[in-house]
């Protein structure tokens, strides 16, 4: 009978790791949403890592990983900007353009992620962050809370703008690109 | 202000399934008797769509992911970050603190979480996998939880988790013979986290009715409750939890729930692991 078949046992150590490492591609989103550029975007999700695997405390079995992850990197980047001086030009380019390597993806799915990006790339900070969290990552409003340090009516709230402005966003792209896929 | 007002508000919690018990009802009652609303609802829920169809937006480019790998070989007290990395210079809260601080924060939110707040509450305590292959369910039926990967094809969905989680899955393709129609379709798949590790979440349709099978290698996970069904050698557990049906079993090292809604019986669910004729006689009684 074909079915699943379990892999030798791993040590904690090495199932947190792994874990955590399966946790990289919503990372990448996240940082980009915070940073609008790639290179910054790598590095925080590199630094997130490093403070990740160096902890002395872990999210004990029953605790929050992906979350835990999300918000070091969150603080990470919090601590990084009142640092920085002057503010990172948005680079909503690189943003719209870090594109999914997925030759044999549909037309219509590229152009539609494609829309997106764009779309996203062009809301405010605050806004991005939660749409991010909530509509890609899939987190509860009380996680997002957690992550983003705010309480959850505000992550209520800032959906629902979020998701407007998209809506905005998406219709103009469309009007300016006719001939287009419908969302 | 004008009730409108007030539930036009409740649009977004109501689409990310944050509104639960009374509050919902109240608020799809509202909508089917108010055409404005109604519109507000499918504006935002076209977009909720778009999202999710445009999934994945993001993937991490090829050095990264051999940066994070190397990184992740590492001892815990040789973490700093390898050559070439790190372009904004020192961060000055340490990293161990802040890793600290973000298990802190993650305490308050994440403890109430971590029994899926979305699940309305089961008629009697169902174990913790069957309660979450249940929320994850619901979440999915109601175009709530993404999926990571979208694919009919058996391969390709055992692909995506290979590396993803502690145990190689391999999902059979139906025998389908002379003149049979294969009677679900694979949908896709994605991981849910599941106490510090992920389970393995493989969505399927049968005539148009969403089955979920979540697995996990936790040994912590022992299946119980509900009715115990021995089946070839095995114990299913079959309960119903929020409505729906949940059969939890434990083979091999692995827990598997499957969860569907009642209108399919047990025993079709399980077709589609095993769709011969002769596999299909040992779970005919569940």
């Amino acid at each position: 009978m074909e079915r699943a078949e379990a892999r030798p046992a791993e040590t904690g150590d090495e199932a947190f790791r792994r874990a955590a490492v399966a946790c990289l591609d919503g990372l990448y989103g996240f940082a980009l949403a915070l940073a609008r550029d790639r290179r910054v975007a790598e590095d925080l999700v590199q630094e997130t890592y490093a403070r990740a695997f160096a902890a002395a405390r872990r999210p004990q079995p029953g605790e929050n990983l992906r979350g835990w992850l999300f918000t070091i990197l969150g603080n990470t980047w919090k601590n990084e900007r009142k640092r920085r001086r002057p503010e990172p030009v948005a680079d909503v380019e690189s943003l719209a353009r870090s594109r999914l390597e997925d030759p044999e993806a549909a037309l219509d799915r590229r152009e539609l992620r494609e829309r997106l990006r764009t779309a996203l790339a062009e809301l405010p900070d605050a806004f991005r962050e939660v749409v991010v969290l909530r509509c890609v990552e899939g987190f509860s409003y009380q996680e997002v809370a957690s992550i983003v340090g705010c309480p959850a009516g505000t992550v209520m709230s800032r959906l629902a703008r979020a998701r407007a402005l998209l809506r905005h966003s998406l219709g103009a792209i469309r009007a300016r690109r006719p001939g287009r896929v419908e969302a | 202000m004008s009730p409108c007002d007030s539930l036009r508000r409740l649009v977004s919690p109501y689409l990310d399934g944050e509104l639960l018990g009374e509050d919902r009802a109240d608020f799809e009652a509202h909508v089917q008797s108010c055409a404005a609303c109604r519109a507000s609802l499918e504006q935002e829920r076209a977009v909720v769509r778009a999202v999710q169809a445009s999934l994945p937006l993001y993937q991490a480019p090829a050095a990264l992911r051999e940066r994070v790998a190397e990184l992740a070989r590492r001892p815990a007290d040789a973490q700093a970050p390898p050559a070439g990395g790190r372009r904004y210079g020192r961060v000055r809260l340490g990293g161990v603190a802040l890793a600290a601080a973000a298990l802190l924060a993650l305490a308050f939110g994440g403890a109430l979480l971590q029994r899926g707040p979305r699940a309305a509450s089961p008629s009697r305590p169902a174990g913790a996998f069957a309660s979450l292959a249940v929320d994850t369910h619901l979440r999915h039926a109601r175009g709530q939880l993404p999926l990571e990967v979208r694919s009919e094809l058996p391969a390709e969905v055992s692909g995506f988790f290979d590396g993803r989680v502690p145990f190689h899955l391999t999902l059979p393709a139906y025998p389908v013979g002379p003149g049979e129609r294969k009677p679900y379709r694979l949908v896709g798949g994605r991981l849910v986290a599941f106490q510090d590790d992920y389970a393995a979440y493989v969505a399927y349709q049968m005539e148009e009715r969403p089955i979920s099978l979540l697995v996990t290698s936790s040994e912590r996970v022992r299946p119980e409750g509900g009715e115990a069904v021995v089946q070839g050698g095995l114990t299913f557990h079959i309960e119903s939890v929020s409505g729906l049906k949940v059969i939890t079993w434990t083979d091999k090292g692995l827990t598997y729930a499957l969860a569907s809604d009642l209108a399919v019986t047990g025993s079709r669910s399980c077709m589609v692991c095993h769709g011969s004729a002769e596999e299909r006689r040992k779970f005919e009684g569940l």
